[in-house]
């Protein structure tokens, strides 16, 4: 099976994420830049991290405009698994692809340390290899990662089971003292109506081999691998295998 | 014409970089500040003669680019470069 990397000007995870898939996982994985147009035959987008065009006006707000972001919003609608690792998440909220937007860290710092975070729902082609529940150990890194969205939306978030990750301490307990930047209702990552789109803050790319002090993000990346060639996990994978 | 665009963050969001010059404006001793909210600026020089054509226009580069619908609002004013 075949990952795509999509990189911005800026974008300064690709590497990281490329490395995952194809040098941990032994997959194929290809870099896409933005102004392609096409990703290639590939069964995995991922949008990595970094500062795609300088962060300049908002966060993802000019990445969105890519020409390849028309291809990924398609290929999103078409049941492929899109997953949005920092930047990536913040460039799918622009996009419109994921519901919220991001503000300011509420310390207004950016803030680069390994946190514990809760995987809520297996049932996403990034989840499908976790357990229920599984507090999983990777880092972040970012200024602006204090998810918000309005009280209703965040409700229905909540009612479409939408929260894929949640900030928590060991016991898995949504603390304040867990959540490292005031995201609203302790949301590291969700994902939409659909389930194929997923989009989160921290970075398992970096979370990948015991070197880098954490396998616990290879995870996400297995559970893309098994999605696509097992078949497992409901419709995105069917979808994806018949294109 | 020239448009000015102020985007601000919606009143109902918290701002932690408001938040942050309230706190040093507060160290300063300017005690009175009770809040300070942050936001952008932006000037559109646009190609027309016609107040209502640069509104249009500054309302869709606001909508579509300028702000967040999300998170922001936005405030447009309008006015003639040659008096500005």
């Amino acid at each position: 099976m075949k990952f795509a990397v999509v990189v911005f000007p800026g974008s300064n995870c690709d590497h990281d994420a490329q490395y995952a898939a194809q040098h941990v996982l032994g997959q194929q994985a290809e870099y896409i830049w933005h102004k392609d147009t096409s990703l290639e035959g590939a069964d995995v987008v991922i949008l990595p991290g970094g500062f795609a065009h300088g962060d300049y006006l908002r966060t993802g707000a000019i990445a969105r405009f890519s020409p390849i972001m028309a291809e990924v919003q398609k290929f999103a609608d078409a049941g492929g698994p899109v997953l949005g690792i920092c930047n990536g998440f913040q460039v799918l909220l622009e996009a419109g692809m994921l519901p919220g937007a991001m503000l300011r860290n509420r310390s207004v710092k950016f803030q680069c340390e390994h946190v514990l975070v809760k995987v809520e729902q297996t049932d996403t082609p990034f989840t499908t290899a976790c357990r229920s529940g599984q507090v999983l150990r990777i880092p972040i890194a970012h200024g602006e990662g204090n998810y918000y969205a309005e009280p209703e939306v965040v409700a229905r978030l909540e009612k479409n089971r939408q929260v894929v990750f949640r900030y928590t301490n060991a016991e898995g307990m949504p603390t304040d003292e867990s959540n490292p930047n005031g995201s609203v209702a302790n949301i590291a990552g969700l994902c939409n109506e659909q389930r194929n789109v997923v989009g989160l803050m921290p970075h398992p790319e970096r979370a990948c081999e015991m070197a880098l002090g954490s396998a616990d993000g290879l995870v996400l990346f297995e559970s893309a691998v098994r999605s696509v060639v097992n078949g497992v996990g409901g419709h995105f994978s069917r979808t994806v295998a018949a294109r | 014409m020239r448009a000015r665009v102020f985007v601000t963050l919606k009143p109902s969001v918290f701002d932690p970089q408001g938040k942050t010059v309230t706190d040093a404006l507060h160290t300063l001793g300017y005690a009175a500040v009770k809040d300070v909210r942050q936001g952008k600026y932006f000037e559109l020089d646009i190609d027309t003669r016609r107040p209502d054509e640069a509104r249009t226009l500054a309302v869709a580069a606001a909508d579509k680019l300028l702000s967040n619908p999300v998170i922001e609002s936005y405030r447009i004013e309008i006015v003639d470069e040659v008096t500005a």
